[in-house]
C-alpha cells in the first residue's frame, strides 16, 4: 500500500513551470525589497535605523533555515519516521545559506569601513554614554580577547561555512539516496548529524552572541544562544507547516500527508512555544531577582527612559509575553487547531511575525538618542524592517523554489518511507 | 438460565475482519459496545466511531487549578499571612511566584489526567462479564471479539443477533451478567 503511495507521490515529480513563475517573481519581490532597503540607507539622514533593521531582517531568516538545518540533523540523530516527507522540503531551503552569506557581507564590509557603526564595541574611541570611551571601559577590555574584529569576521566566516557545509553533505546524501536507494546515505546523514549538531549548536549560539547580543557589550546572559534557538526551532516549525499547507493545496502532498503529520507538527511547535517562553522567562527572572546593574540595564533599556518614564519597549515585551506565549500556548492545545489546515495556518503566520518583533525587540533598542534612551518601537525603522525581510526572505523563496525541482517531492528511497507515509498517534 | 444477559460476543479471526465488522456496528447506531483485542488496532477508534477523549480537557482544569493554587499560596504565605520582605523584593510578585505554579499546573494537569483517565474508564474493575466467556483468553493471543451489551437502546436479541452474523462475527453467544 506504501509502495503504491510513494509511486504516485514519485510519478508526481514537481518539474512544472509555475515554480519556476513563482521563483522568479520571489526574486523580483526580494531584489525590491533589497533595493528599497539599501535606498533608505541612501537617503535616511540617520542612517542607522536602516542598518539595524537589516539586521534584524537578516538575523529573522537566517535564524528560521538554522533552524531548519537543526530539526534536519536531530531528525537524522533519532532516526526519526514521521518527519521523513516533510524533511525534503527543508533541504531545499537550505540553499538558501549561501545567499544568506552573501547578504550578509555588507554588514562585514560596514564592521571593516566604519569599525562602531552597527557594533559599538568594534570602535575603540566610541564614546560610552557618562564614562569615557570602550577603549578604556573595564567590560570592554577584559571581553577583548572576544569582541574583536579580526574574531567577529573569522567567526562569521566560519558560522556560514558550517553551515554551508552541513547543508550540502545533508542534500548531497537525501538526493542520491533518491536514485541509487543506498543504505550507506542514511548512515552518512546520521554521521552528519552526529558531528553538525555540537557544530549548529556553537554556531548559532556564538552567532547570536557576536550578532546581537554584543550590541550591549555590557550585558550578561547565558540563556541568550539558547533563547536564539528557541526562535529558530519556531521559526523554522512556522515555515514547515505554511509549505506543507502549500504543498497540499496544490495537490503535491495529497496522499502523502496525513492528519497525523499535522498534529504530529503542531505538538513540536506547541512544545517550543513552551520552551520559548521557558528560555524567555528564566533570562528575566534571574536578572530580575539577582537585580545587578550590569544586567538589568538591558531590561531597563526596554522598560523605562533615563526619566522614569515607561517608553514603548515596555509595551513591546507585553506584546512578546502574550503574542508569543499565551495566545499560540492556549490556541495550540487544541487538537483540532493542529490538525485543521485553516486553523493551523494562521497560528504559523502569527508565530512568524512575534518572532520578527522579538528579533525586533533584541536589536532595534540599541538605536539610542542623546540621553541614552532607546528609540521608540513605532518609527520608519518598522519599514525598514519590513523591506528586509521581504528584500532578503525573497531570495531565501527564490532559492527554495529553484530547489524544488531538482529533486523528488519526498524521499521515495528512505528506509522510514513507509512509516512516515503511514505515520498514526 | 435465568440469569439477565450482559450481552452478545461474537467472535472475529482477522483484524480487517474486526474493522469492517465495527463499521457495521458503529452503521447501525450502537452505543454500548466494544471490542476486544490481543494488540491496538491503528484506525480502529474511527470504525468503531468513538469521539476523541475528554480527558484533556480534564488535564486542563488540573493545570489551571495547579496554576492557581501556586500563585495563590505564595500571595498568601507571602504577603498575607507571615510578612517578611527578602531580597528587598515586594511582598508578592507573580515574577517569583511563577517558578512553582508552573511546577504546580505540571503536577496538577499529571494528576488531572490520571486521575481522569481511571475515571472515565471505570478502573480500577474487579469484575467484567466477558472474563466469564470461556474463549476470552483467546483475546489476548489471536483473536477478536465485539460484545454489544443488552443495556443499549437498539439491542434486541435476534436483530443484534443477525447484524453480528452479517458482519461476519463467528460463534455468538449470550454473555451471563
Amino acid at each position: 500500500m506504501s509502495s503504491t503511495h510513494a509511486a504516485t507521490a514519485s510519478s508526481a515529480l514537481p518539474s512544472d513551470t509555475s515554480t519556476a513563475a513563482t521563483a522568479t517573481k520571489a526574486l523580483t519581490v526580494g531584489l525590491v525589497g533589497l533595493a528599497v532597503t539599501a535606498l533608505g540607507v541612501a537617503v535616511m539622514p540617520d542612517r542607522h535605523g536602516p542598518v539595524m533593521s537589516y539586521l534584524v531582517g537578516i538575523t529573522f531568516c537566517t535564524s528560521i533555515l538554522i533552524g531548519m538545518l537543526m530539526l534536519i540533523l536531530i531528525h537524522h540523530i533519532v532516526d526519526a519516521s514521521w518527519s521523513v516527507v516533510i524533511r525534503r522540503q527543508f533541504e531545499h531551503a537550505l540553499t538558501s545559506f549561501k545567499w544568506l552569506f552573501l547578504l550578509f557581507l555588507p554588514l562585514l564590509a560596514l564592521a571593516w569601513v566604519k569599525p562602531g557603526f552597527v557594533w559599538p564595541w568594534m570602535d575603540l574611541t566610541h564614546e560610552l554614554h557618562g564614562h569615557g570611551t570602550v577603549g578604556t571601559d573595564i567590560l570592554y577590555q577584559k571581553k577583548s580577547g572576544f569582541l574583536n574584529l579580526h574574531m567577529f569576521t573569522g567567526m562569521t566566516l566560519a558560522f556560514f561555512a558550517s553551515w554551508v557545509w552541513l547543508s550540502a553533505r545533508l542534500r548531497k546524501a537525501s538526493f542520491t539516496q533518491d536514485s541509487d536507494g543506498d543504505i550507506k546515505w542514511t548512515f552518512m546523514n546520521r554521521k552528519t548529524a552526529a558531528i553538525g549538531l555540537p557544530i549548529g549548536a556553537l554556531t548559532l549560539s556564538f552567532a547570536a552572541i557576536y550578532w546581537v547580543k554584543s550590541l550591549e557589550y555590557h550585558w550578561f546572559s547565558t540563556m541568550y544562544g539558547v533563547w536564539f534557538f528557541a526562535n529558530c526551532i519556531r521559526g523554522a516549525l512556522a515555515i514547515g507547516v505554511i509549505i506543507m499547507i502549500w504543498l497540499w493545496n496544490r495537490g503535491d502532498y495529497k496522499g502523502v500527508l496525513n492528519t497525523n503529520h499535522f498534529y504530529s507538527i503542531g505538538m513540536l511547535a506547541f512544545a517550543f512555544t513552551v520552551f520559548w517562553a521557558y528560555i524567555t522567562f528564566s533570562q528575566y527572572f534571574l536578572i530580575w531577582n539577582a537585580n545587578v546593574p550590569e544586567e538589568t540595564f538591558w531590561y531597563n533599556l526596554r522598560e523605562v527612559n533615563h526619566d522614569g518614564s515607561t517608553n514603548q519597549w515596555w509595551y513591546v515585551g507585553l506584546v512578546l509575553l502574550f503574542g508569543h506565549f499565551f495566545i499560540p500556548f492556549l490556541y495550540l492545545l487544541s487538537y483540532k487547531h493542529k490538525v485543521v489546515h485553516s486553523k493551523i495556518k494562521p497560528i504559523m503566520w502569527w508565530i512568524l511575525a512575534v518572532i520578527l518583533v522579538d528579533m525586533c525587540y533584541n536589536i532595534l533598542p540599541a538605536l539610542k538618542d542623546g540621553h541614552g534612551d532607546s528609540l521608540p518601537f513605532l518609527s520608519l525603522n518598522l519599514l525598514w524592517v519590513l523591506t528586509s525581510v521581504v528584500g532578503i526572505g525573497g531570495v531565501c523563496v527564490w532559492s527554495y523554489l529553484k530547489s524544488f525541482p531538482t529533486a523528488k517531492l519526498i524521499p521515495i528511497r528512505d528506509p522510514r518511507i513507509t512509516e512516515s507515509l503511514t505515520h498514526h498517534e | 438460565m435465568a440469569a439477565p444477559s450482559y450481552g452478545l460476543i461474537a467472535t472475529f479471526d482477522t483484524t480487517p475482519d474486526l474493522y469492517h465488522a465495527a463499521a457495521k456496528v458503529r452503521d447501525a447506531g450502537y452505543r454500548n459496545w466494544d471490542c476486544i483485542t490481543p494488540f491496538p488496532v491503528h484506525g480502529l477508534d474511527k470504525a468503531m466511531g468513538l469521539p476523541r477523549s475528554i480527558v484533556p480537557r480534564i488535564s486542563l482544569v488540573g493545570g489551571i487549578i495547579g496554576f492557581c493554587t501556586g500563585m495563590s499560596m505564595i500571595w498568601w504565605t507571602g504577603a498575607v499571612d507571615y510578612q517578611l520582605i527578602v531580597g528587598g523584593k515586594p511582598l508578592f510578585s507573580p515574577m517569583f511566584a511563577f517558578p512553582v505554579s508552573y511546577e504546580l499546573t505540571i503536577l496538577f494537569t499529571a494528576f488531572a489526567t490520571i486521575g481522569g483517565m481511571l475515571f472515565l474508564n471505570g478502573l480500577p474493575m474487579h469484575y467484567h462479564p466477558v472474563l466469564k466467556y470461556e474463549h476470552i483468553r483467546r483475546g489476548m493471543d489471536d483473536q477478536f471479539f465485539i460484545v454489544i451489551e443488552t443495556r443499549d437502546p437498539r439491542f434486541n436479541l435476534a436483530n443484534t443477533k443477525a447484524l453480528l452474523e452479517k458482519a461476519g462475527g463467528k460463534n455468538i453467544s449470550e454473555l451471563e451478567a
